[in-house]
């Protein structure tokens, strides 16, 4: 499109926006008793064009470390009696098809993608004095940091409430790959993972099992679909016809009907074909099935093309696991590596072949970095974690970053009027690895987010008589070099 | 408050085109006075002349007072006063004044063609902003004359507050609306099947209060009942985050005791803020592990939850700095934290360390003082008699507002925690409060006065918009949405399929998480001290084949999508709306599933031992005892979840086999269909 329609098209865009959102804080005001969107005095929040319609937050969980992924820094191959304050990376770097741009060993597939990314290497997260996965995690998806006087919504309930649906059938936050229950930590992951005082409506619809998703939108185990489908007539039936009739115009009534309905819609509807990945042809579901994150990154593009709105797809937090590494580093992020680098680079080539990388906003990011010495920051008070913690390296066990590192991390983007092959930030090339160049906070990051799809970082909304903003006291700000 | 609201309001008014405020066209442009004249009012005049200022005795609060002064001709608007000041060019009687901002020709224009029009207004808006300042003593106020033998003073305030409003007195329910209603609002359960056959042929006059005493006096039921809602207020967690590195502590055992034997209010609060190893959850707070927001500290958190909890007071606002939206001050929630803290505390404001150290202080001064130099406990003692002081009426109103708004769907003062809100009936409020004084802080005696009134014992009105929103004048209770915790414990009951213990439940783990049924078992006991020793083993063994209600089981995925919270935060209210994603998840969620095929299974294999007999005998009310049979199934499940029996349409919907496989099916649809049914998730 033409600059000048373009803009056109923003601008118009972007009143129609103004004008649903103000109709949707009257239908709060007017229908609900939940949170309502709050609106200076003739200063409604303004919106900025969207960018990108739909969001694929790829969730590094337990600590992805810079070094060994988007940041390289000196290699040192493993070797008995080596000092670990000389190593900082345990892979070496390899180019990307993008000229000075080079990453790290193992994600052969992501460099030839780095083309369509934009690469922050100033990321960085406050140190929290007290290093907690959870605690960080918490602070990433909420952007705020624990604990809250109120229930604070994450990332995808905010996009989901403040943007709404794309499609009305497709939940507009859908979280793949973490089981909750059954995690050590499970309490801790349910204070982040969800809608918070927007409520459920704008939780997440979780899918532990992306293989299962279908599962979640079928009637449940054993009921075939013209049982479950008289069921539901039934009782539609019962409430037209039953002694209650006459409380039809309830408003309690009404709501509940109406999620009932909604609710079977998507259980009914064609657009739940989303859900199921037998449905992929072989060829490509081989690709992606890498592992569980691998079906998780295709069940987030066939659903994204279905028209979600936030899609969240995790490796899974579980303590000590996967890339929350305390010991054998190396070894595990071998494996990690094999895992993500494929389905990412895939899940990419998919959207921008399909024309909708453009639309599409892809976040690769993790609580915190880490680091072969360093605990937290430099002057941390933070407790060392590291499980094979040593001065010299006698055993592969001891070979990899093993304390969290919060001064500098990475984080990728890709689409979503993002520049492509774009780098940004700069972290030390010596110890400590803080980020030395454009930093980029949580709270500038979810700006950036919301910006790219179409929403202020001052959106904000009164709970308990007090403002909430989407970002932290309104104070985000979009990192604007990074747009295209 | 009141601003937000009526800049909410300003905003829905505009949406709806109300006709009223564009009543009057001038220059072609119809005025609004919400979007064109109250930001011109605001930002000009209002400083001066708004609120509790009233320079030069001029207030322009409110469209009357601007009549009364006579600043504006509606006749001659040319000639109105106002305007001449806002025109003038001379500096001594120019408005707004010589060294302030002067209005734009536009505004100028805007305010002329505001007179012009008649000066509309919108209906109800004041720049006074809060006008009502609650009292803080206990009233005694006088009852109305008994009208029609109605003479539960509950009802005699309601029913002269109903010719007052020219509301029509609620409709009376029947025996089977009151018996559910009563049942889920004091023991958390729905009347089982037979007691609604046998309450509906019970012909004693005084059976509904008899009744109201019977369930009362359920000890462990009400305990179980009433521990979900003090669980939320006290956020008292069997398991969650905070609890690492002994962060957070549970007072289940303490809670579950305090309601077993009806402890009363006065002494309730004391043993919380005068705490003992049990009971001292609540006050300590959550300690979260690293650096947190000055506002999180444990003795802030402290002022937010006593002041929230006891008195409906959010103090939130005011723990970073002095509150926007009521009176509170930083100063005042730091002297709050002050007394409960063992040391210096320092006043931060927006987390900035101010340099002054706060002064242990009590909120209501009138009520007496804490000795700031008094060591911690003596400061703890001087807090729980302050906020126990009789002529502490905050105390008291707060709670039985609280109780009201279980029982009836919406507070008497709405939200329940701005107790600073102007209450619909201030006589109700008042009179309920210095009931519970009156009968020794006794809270079952305040439940038993409610229950007992035609008020509590009417039909629930249907509303057509968000009773939550809007005016609200009282004509009958709200329909109220189930609890997690009751929808949980009615499929339970009606299946008969109850979780199993395990020994968790008996027992602390290493970050003193769970065990909540060993807290229950030494709560009721007379010796609770002979228990403190046995082995969780022994106390499962003696648990028994008790049922374990959702109140006492964890946070389970279905308890969390029915609303159940997390308890990190106080919650005082539950979400009244079933969402999507809940719809959904009882739709074909794989717990409610799993609960509905066992316990398909098991009614199933109850009734097909039996010979099918043709209609099942009826008593002279209507109701029947279910027989043993396929057919008497649905009569039976119907009773035990809408506590009425079948009509005939839904009888025919739903014939059950009498092959015990097929029937578990059939079983299965029905009770899912029975459970989805607003009649049955809405209390009405």
């Amino acid at each position: 499109m033409p600059t000048m329609l373009r803009d056109l098209e923003d601008k118009r865009l972007e009143r129609r926006r103004f004008i649903a959102s103000l109709a949707a804080a009257s239908a709060a005001t007017l229908l609900t008793n939940g949170p309502r969107e709050l609106l200076a005095e003739n200063e409604p929040t303004i919106h900025p064009p969207a960018r990108a319609d739909a969001c694929i937050l790829l969730w590094m969980a337990g600590g992805m470390a810079a070094p060994e992924t988007f940041d390289p820094k000196r290699y040192l191959p493993f070797e008995i009696g080596l000092p670990v304050e000389q190593v900082y990376s345990t892979f070496p770097a390899i180019d990307t098809v993008v000229d000075p741009i080079k990453i790290s060993q193992g994600f052969e597939g992501i460099a030839k993608v780095m083309d369509r990314a934009t690469l922050i290497r100033s990321h960085v997260q406050p140190d929290l004095g007290s290093i907690l996965h959870s605690r960080h995690q918490y602070h990433w998806h909420t952007g705020y940091v624990q604990h809250q006087t109120v229930a604070a919504p994450h990332l995808g309930a905010w996009i989901a409430k403040v943007l709404g649906p794309r499609n009305p059938v497709i939940p507009p936050f859908i979280n793949i790959g973490q089981q909750i229950e059954g995690n050590g930590e499970s309490e801790e992951l349910k204070a982040f993972t969800t809608g918070g005082f927007f409520g459920s409506e704008f939780g997440p619809f979780n899918l532990p099992f992306p293989e299962d998703a279908a599962q979640a939108v079928r009637p449940p185990k054993g009921m075939d679909s013209s049982r479950f489908a008289e069921r539901y007539r039934k009782f539609r039936q019962l409430v037209q016809n039953g002694p209650n009739a006459e409380h039809v115009s309830d408003y309690h009534q009404e709501s509940m009907l109406r999620a009932f309905e909604n609710a079977n819609r998507l259980l009914s509807s064609r657009d739940r074909e989303a859900f199921d990945l037998s449905l992929e042809p072989q060829t490509s579901f081989d690709t992606y099935n890498t592992g569980r994150f691998g079906r998780g990154c295709l069940a987030a593009r066939r659903l994204v093309e279905a028209g979600a709105r936030f899609v969240e797809v995790t490796t899974e937090y579980i303590p000590f696991i996967h890339w929350d590494t305390h010991e054998n580093g190396h070894t595990t992020l071998e494996k990690l590596k094999a895992e993500v680098d494929r389905p990412i680079a895939q899940l990419i080539l998919d959207l921008d072949q399909r024309g909708l990388l453009d639309r599409t906003l892809v976040v690769i990011a993790s609580e915190f970095s880490r680091d072969m010495m360093i605990e937290g920051v430099p002057g941390s008070t933070a407790q060392d974690q590291s499980r094979a913690a040593t001065d010299k390296l006698s055993e592969m066990k001891h070979y990899g970053l093993h304390r969290h590192f919060t001064g500098g991390s990475s984080v990728v983007l890709f689409g979503g009027g993002t520049k492509r092959g774009f780098l940004y930030g700069e972290t030390a090339a010596e110890r400590p690895c803080i980020a030395i160049k454009n930093p980029v906070t949580i709270s500038d990051l979810h700006a950036t987010i919301f910006h790219a799809m179409g929403m202020s970082p001052k959106s904000v909304f009164d709970i308990e008589n007090r403002p909430f903003y989407a970002t932290q006291d309104g104070k985000g700000t979009p990192v604007a070099e990074l747009f295209a | 408050m009141k601003r937000l609201l009526a800049r909410l309001g300003t905003l829905s008014l505009w949406l709806l085109c109300t006709t009223a405020l564009h009543a009057k066209y001038a220059h072609g442009k119809p005025i609004d006075f919400a979007h064109d004249v109250v930001p011109i009012l605001n930002r000009h005049c209002v400083a001066c002349h708004g609120g509790k200022e009233a320079k030069g005795g001029f207030s322009m609060n409110t469209r009357e007072l601007v009549l009364e002064a006579e600043v504006v001709d509606l006749k001659q608007p040319e000639h109105s006063r106002l305007l001449q000041l806002i025109l003038s060019s001379d500096p001594e009687s120019q408005m707004p004044p010589k060294e302030v901002e002067r209005l734009s020709p536009a505004d100028v224009s805007v305010l002329q063609q505001w007179v012009e029009a008649g000066l509309p207004w919108e209906s109800g808006y004041s720049f006074a902003g809060r006008a009502y300042e609650p009292p803080l003593a206990p009233r005694r106020p006088a009852l109305p004359p008994v009208v029609d033998g109605r003479d539960n003073p509950v009802d005699r305030i309601l029913d002269a507050y109903l010719v007052e409003q020219h509301q029509t007195r609620p409709t009376p329910i029947d025996d089977q609306q009151f018996l559910r209603r009563v049942y889920l609002d004091v023991v958390g359960i729905l009347p089982p099947p037979e007691r609604v056959t046998a309450f509906v042929a019970e012909p004693a006059s005084d059976k509904r209060s008899k009744l109201i005493d019977e369930l009362l006096n359920n000890r462990e039921g009400y305990a179980t009942h009433w521990l979900t809602f003090w669980n939320d207020l006290l956020r008292n967690a069997y398991s969650g985050t905070g609890f690492i590195d002994g962060g957070r502590k549970q007072m289940t055992q303490w809670l579950y005791h305090a309601l077993y034997t009806n402890l009363s209010y006065d002494e309730f609060v004391r043993q919380i803020v005068v705490a003992s190893n049990n009971s001292e959850g609540f006050i300590k707070g959550i300690k979260w592990r690293g650096t947190v927001n000055a506002s999180q500290m444990q003795e802030i958190q402290f002022a937010q939850n006593v002041s929230q909890v006891f008195l409906g007071i959010n103090m939130k606002c005011a723990s970073c700095h002095d509150s926007f939206i009521d009176r509170w001050t930083l100063k005042e929630t730091y002297g709050l934290a002050a007394a409960y803290s063992q040391q210096p505390l320092e006043i931060h404001r927006c987390d900035k360390a101010q340099g002054t150290q706060a002064v242990a202080a009590w909120i209501f001064p009138e009520l007496g003082r804490i000795d700031p130099e008094a060591p911690q406990p003596a400061r703890m003692k001087q807090i729980a008699s302050l906020m126990t002081h009789p002529q502490n009426g905050r105390l008291t109103r707060t709670l039985v507002n609280r109780l009201w708004h279980r029982l009836f769907g919406r507070g008497i003062v709405h939200p329940v925690d701005a107790m600073h809100t102007e209450p619909w009936s201030v006589d109700l409020l008042d009179y309920l409060a210095v009931y519970l004084a009156d009968q020794s802080y006794d809270i079952k005696q305040v439940l038993r006065l409610i229950l007992n009134s035609a008020a509590y014992q009417s039909h629930a009105i249907a509303s057509t918009s968000d009773p939550e929103t809007g005016t609200f004048v009282f004509g009958g209770p709200i329909a109220r949405r189930l609890t997690a915790e009751q929808f949980v414990d009615a499929v339970r009951s009606i299946t008969g399929v109850w979780p199993q213990p395990d020994l968790g439940m008996f027992q602390r783990d290493g970050r003193d998480q769970h065990g909540q049924l060993r807290d229950v078992l030494l709560a009721i006991s007379e010796t609770p001290e002979q228990l403190t020793s046995v082995s969780a083993e022994d106390l499962l063994v003696q648990w028994g084949t008790r049922p374990i209600r959702a109140a006492l089981a964890g946070l389970d995925p279905l308890q969390a999508q029915l609303g159940r919270p997390m308890r990190e935060q106080v919650v005082t209210s539950r979400p009244t709306q079933l969402t999507t994603l809940q719809a959904i998840n009882l739709s074909n969620g794989e717990e409610l599933a799993e609960l509905l095929r066992q316990g398909a299974g098991r009614l199933a294999a109850q009734f097909s031992t039996s010979i099918p007999t043709a209609t099942p005998p009826t008593t002279q009310d209507g109701i029947s005892a279910p027989p043993k049979t396929p057919s008497g199934i649905v009569d039976h499940i119907c009773l035990g979840l809408l506590t009425r029996l079948p009509t005939e349409d839904e009888r025919s919907s739903f014939s059950i086999s009498v092959d015990e496989s097929a029937a578990v099916t059939e079983i299965e649809d029905l009770l899912w269909t029975l459970l989805m049914l607003p009649e049955f998730q809405i209390i009405r």
